[in-house]
């Protein structure tokens, strides 16, 4: 079935229902004057703005902050609208309206092609798509940090939201003073005017709730003071001296600690348990059996007076596992599977088509010469530096949870079932997130917390997963296998792209288990799985992009840039090997693909240029490039590596990328020195490996991670841009795998199609 | 178990620190004295066999992972914590230097790599890029690592200017403008600029 005739089906099979309320406008993300609780003399202006009575900006904040910055970037978007110093916007964290849902990152799960998605040549379809899901996403109003879709997505909210507060505020002194506002000018949050009169917002905000704004327009960028700027974080003051509060940090009066230990094999059960000696130790309190909760593994916790007690009570536990009902997963067999399943799909024409043009099949059968390739990519483990916790409290018929999570609105709907109370019975406290990478979208944990609070008589508890218990029991990035295959006619010149891939689907497995009420029968296609294939921007004319989406039993999920992270290494690895097939360099190769692609072509020649792209290295480096757009933002790498005591070494990295308008330049390059890192740990040392459904990899000794020693100098580069904020976080990890890999092919001739590459 | 008595000796940065009756046991390791105890959670938990370096504390001057310390062995010395590396009136070079070169993203490892940063340069004050790979072996998943390194060479850069080293201002000045991150083409100028304006004062 094609892409588009199952979407249009869709649509219809819905008839008039969706007739009806298609033709009511979409919902407002601005709210009200009363969205916002209010305390202690604060006005509020809208759902995002209230004004404290010293005339502080008090933001609603929905997102997590898990290193990526966003509470720095909106904190700098709102400031800049309002005119306020970026020290005078305080964060408080927004509550469950559907305002703050993410509408952005659920759009961007629609499979269009980028030359279908161009800014002003949209097609119809794109056009209609679009709208649907973004009415849709704002009814449903689902809470998410991820996708790289933060700024893009509170973009054109924020800054109406703060412009109509700013002028709100000024149109309140105008009617105060009896001047006219375009007489007045806003400095700092003071409103002035030349006769020497004046205010500041925490004066006006009483008068300004109830003022009209008027005529809205946000800034031109040319008035824009801080978008653009290096502001320093907010966050990193307290990220220095130890005073940050992560999810592991929560400490409440009479809190208890516990901590879980889950069947070894994934998806299997406990049975008999013997807590006898568990029981015996000191400060061992109570042990809970855990059932599956989002989608977990069966386990049992431990609670006791602090984490450690806890701990050794669990290693204490004396329990009979039980194997899953449905056979426990191998990672040989699996990636065995997939390849079978991948090749057969490629033979048959098999699998879903994401993307097709021209005539493969003519193509093809007219080529003079044909070019084949497996690629493989194993399953891979986030391991965010803090590990897996949650607190709760369950007292009196309610709910109080204390999350590092970054889907706070599916963290309460989870507490609320398990403790079978009502959504409104919960409380969350998002708290810093040491790290996210996606395993934050899940909310296992949290449903564990409450169900270990459910037992402690009303006192807190801190539900930890020891680091052994993260690694063996994430939701891991799936495995992949892709069959790459070229037709060259007799210019030798490339007419035909065939890629099949093979692995699981990750959205309908994460709805199920997070979102379980919009679950449906049957999985829709999942485009982020072959995200990074069927989106290339290369000038093939033929083309045939599919997938088989598979069920391999392994828990899996979304991992920092999802199906990108792995499909660029097969694609841009790829496309190397047609650049060497046509004795072409590399560079030039992609670049004479390009023609209809400016922007990927001047982020490509910028790396080029920053790069030194073509010049000479000291004996025994080469170079690897590799351009690859994900999440609306083009980024191109280029690597310098070396062989040192037979493994890679790599010196530098050359980033350039255009992420459309830049809030915080500094920002983007932590964000893309950081992707780059991620990227490169897992190119040389990422895979899980599991074994009658047990993974080996248990600890950072057997799951290594890049240190400083082997950090390469990274340098980014950003191409000016006055299109709208596309993403940030991620898209500087797919490049990386594959800029190595053809770099480790320059220097040894070695092509290398298996992830990890040592 | 239980010998309360003998813990009152710990000293936990200049302060000596009574642990309640029978809340620890002698082979308790310190890293969950502090947080689960004591209640300081700037030190971090982040792998419990010594491989990740987020619980990194100083016993006696050097840097060690709170996570294998059993507590009896940091009895009768002297600990320090993140906690204590500065004040917001007087923060340490490296807090100075983490904020110039803008090092943190989640910010959970920090703790435990400013500690083992902070061993590194109070021993050597003009460490090498050698000396840094050597004695910084902490996780980070963010990547902060390019920057650690950048905001070490500039904190011992001033952690040398304060001590009398026989060099003349101008002479930091220009060793200072010679580091790779002034001179690269780093989007950050203003930081640049704010971290060049520290090495002149």
């Amino acid at each position: 079935m094609k892409r588009r005739s199952l979407l249009l089906s869709g649509l219809g099979g819905a008839g008039a229902l969706l007739v009806g309320w298609g033709m009511l406008p979409m919902r407002s993300r601005m709210g009200s004057a009363d969205t916002l609780p209010v305390v202690d003399g604060q006005v509020g202006l809208n759902g995002w703005i209230k004004m404290t009575s010293d005339g502080d900006v008090m933001l609603a904040m929905p997102r997590s902050e898990m290193g990526q910055g966003v509470h720095t970037a909106l904190a700098m978007i709102a400031a800049e609208e309002l005119d306020v110093p970026l020290s005078k916007v305080r964060l408080v964290q927004a509550g469950h309206d559907a305002l703050y849902g993410n509408v952005v990152s659920f759009v961007e799960m629609l499979p269009f092609h980028p030359s279908e998605r161009e800014p002003g040549s949209e097609t119809r379809t794109l056009a209609t798509a679009q709208w649907v899901v973004s009415k849709l996403a704002r009814e449903l109003g689902i809470n998410v940090t991820g996708g790289s879709s933060s700024v893009s997505d509170m973009w054109d909210v924020l800054r109406l939201a703060a412009a109509t507060a700013r002028a709100q505020l000024v149109n309140a002194a105008s009617l105060q003073w009896k001047l006219p506002a375009a007489e007045l000018a806003v400095k700092d949050g003071v409103v002035s005017h030349s006769s020497g009169t004046s205010a500041h917002y925490g004066q006006l905000s009483k008068m300004a709730a109830s003022t009209r704004p008027g005529d809205v327009k946000t800034k031109d960028p040319v008035e824009w003071k801080l978008i653009g700027t290096a502001a320093p974080r907010t966050d990193l003051p307290a990220k220095i001296d130890g005073s940050a509060k992560f999810g592991i940090d929560i400490r409440e009066p009479g809190q208890l600690y516990a901590v879980v230990r889950h069947c070894p094999c994934l998806r299997g059960g406990v049975g008999r348990v013997s807590a006898d000696a568990a029981m015996k130790l000191p400060g061992v309190e109570r042990v809970v059996r855990l059932s599956s909760y989002g989608g977990s593994t069966e386990g049992m916790a431990v609670v006791g007076r602090t984490s450690w007690h806890a701990m050794q009570g669990a290693r204490a536990l004396d329990i009979d596992w039980r194997a899953p009902a449905a056979g426990a997963p191998n990672t040989k067999a699996i990636m065995a599977a997939l390849e079978a399943t991948a090749r057969k799909a490629a033979k048959e024409d098999g699998g879903f088509s994401f993307y097709s043009r021209g005539s493969l099949k003519d193509a093809q059968q007219s080529a003079a010469r044909k070019f084949e390739a497996v690629y493989r990519a194993p399953y891979l483990a986030h391991a965010t530096m803090e590990p897996i916790n949650c607190t709760a409290q369950v007292k009196d018929g309610k709910v109080t949870v204390w999350a590092p999570t970054q889907v706070p609105g599916i963290a309460r709907a989870i507490a609320a079932q398990v403790a079978g109370v009502a959504d409104e019975a919960v409380t969350v406290h998002v708290t810093y997130l040491g790290g996210g990478f996606g395993r934050r979208l899940d909310v296992d944990f949290v449903g564990q917390a409450v169900r270990v609070a459910i037992e402690t008589n009303g006192r807190p508890v801190q539900l930890l997963w020891p680091r052994e218990e993260d690694l063996t029991h994430d939701f891991y990035r799936p495995a992949g296998v892709a069959v790459m295959q070229a037709s060259f006619d007799a210019q030798g010149d490339v007419t035909g792209l065939a890629i099949t891939s093979a692995g699981d689907a990750i959205t309908p497995r994460w709805i199920e288990r997070t979102l379980p009420n919009l679950a449906g029968p049957v999985d829709a296609p999942d485009k982020t799985v072959n995200d990074g294939l069927f989106d290339l921007p290369y000038g093939i004319p033929n083309e045939r992009i599919a997938h088989v989406a598979t069920h391999s039993g392994v828990p899996i999920g979304y991992w920092r840039s999802v199906g990108h992270s792995h499909n660029a290494f097969f694609s841009e690895c790829f496309i190397d090997e047609l650049a060497h097939e046509s004795k072409q360099d590399p560079v030039a190769y992609r670049l004479s693909l390009l023609k209809d692609m400016p922007r990927h072509a001047a982020v490509l020649g910028l790396a080029r240029d920053k790069s030194g792209w073509g010049t000479p290295l000291p004996a025994g480096r080469a170079r690897g490039v590799a351009l690859h757009e994900s999440f609306g933002s083009i980024v191109a790498e280029v690597v310098e590596v070396s062989i040192e005591s037979g493994a890679p070494k790599v010196h530098r990295v050359v980033c350039a990328a255009d992420i459309g308008t830049v809030i915080n330049p500094g920002i983007v390059a932590q964000q893309m020195e950081g992707a780059i890192v991620f990227g490169l740990t897992a190119a040389l040392y990422g895979r899980v490996d599991i074994e009658q459904g047990a993974v080996q990899q248990t600890n950072f000794p057997n799951y290594p991670m890049v240190k400083l020693a082997q950090t390469p100098v990274i340098e980014t580069h950003l191409v000016p841009s006055t299109r709208a904020p596309a993403g940030a976080g991620e898209p500087g990890t797919p490049p990386l795998a594959p800029a190595l890999a053809n770099a480790l092919f320059a220097l040894t001739g070695r092509r290398m199609r298996d992830l990890p590459l040592c | 178990m239980g010998q309360s008595g003998s813990f009152m000796d710990l000293s936990i940065n200049g302060q000596p620190r009574p642990l309640p009756e029978g809340a620890t046991e002698p082979d308790m390791p310190l890293l969950w004295v502090l947080r689960d105890v004591l209640g300081m959670t700037g030190t971090k938990f982040g792998c419990g066999v010594s491989a990740c370096g987020a619980c990194t504390v100083h016993v006696d001057g050097k840097a060690v992972r709170s996570c294998v310390v059993p507590l009896s062995a940091a009895v009768g010395k002297s600990v320090r914590t993140i906690e204590a590396l500065g004040t917001p009136g007087e923060p340490h070079v490296l807090q100075k230097a983490w904020i110039a070169h803008q090092v943190s993203q989640c910010g959970y490892c920090q703790s435990g790599m400013l500690m083992a940063a902070a061993a590194l340069i109070e021993k050597n004050s003009n460490p090498s890029d050698a000396d840094i790979d050597a004695a910084i072996t902490n996780i980070c998943r963010c990547g902060t690592y390019p920057r650690v390194r950048e905001a070490i060479k500039t904190a011992a850069r001033e952690l040398r200017g304060a001590i009398p080293d026989g060099k003349t201002r101008p002479e930091r000045l220009k060793a200072f403008r010679s580091c790779p991150l002034i001179t690269s083409k780093d989007p950050c100028s203003s930081l640049q600029m704010l971290a060049r304006a520290m090495a002149a004062l």
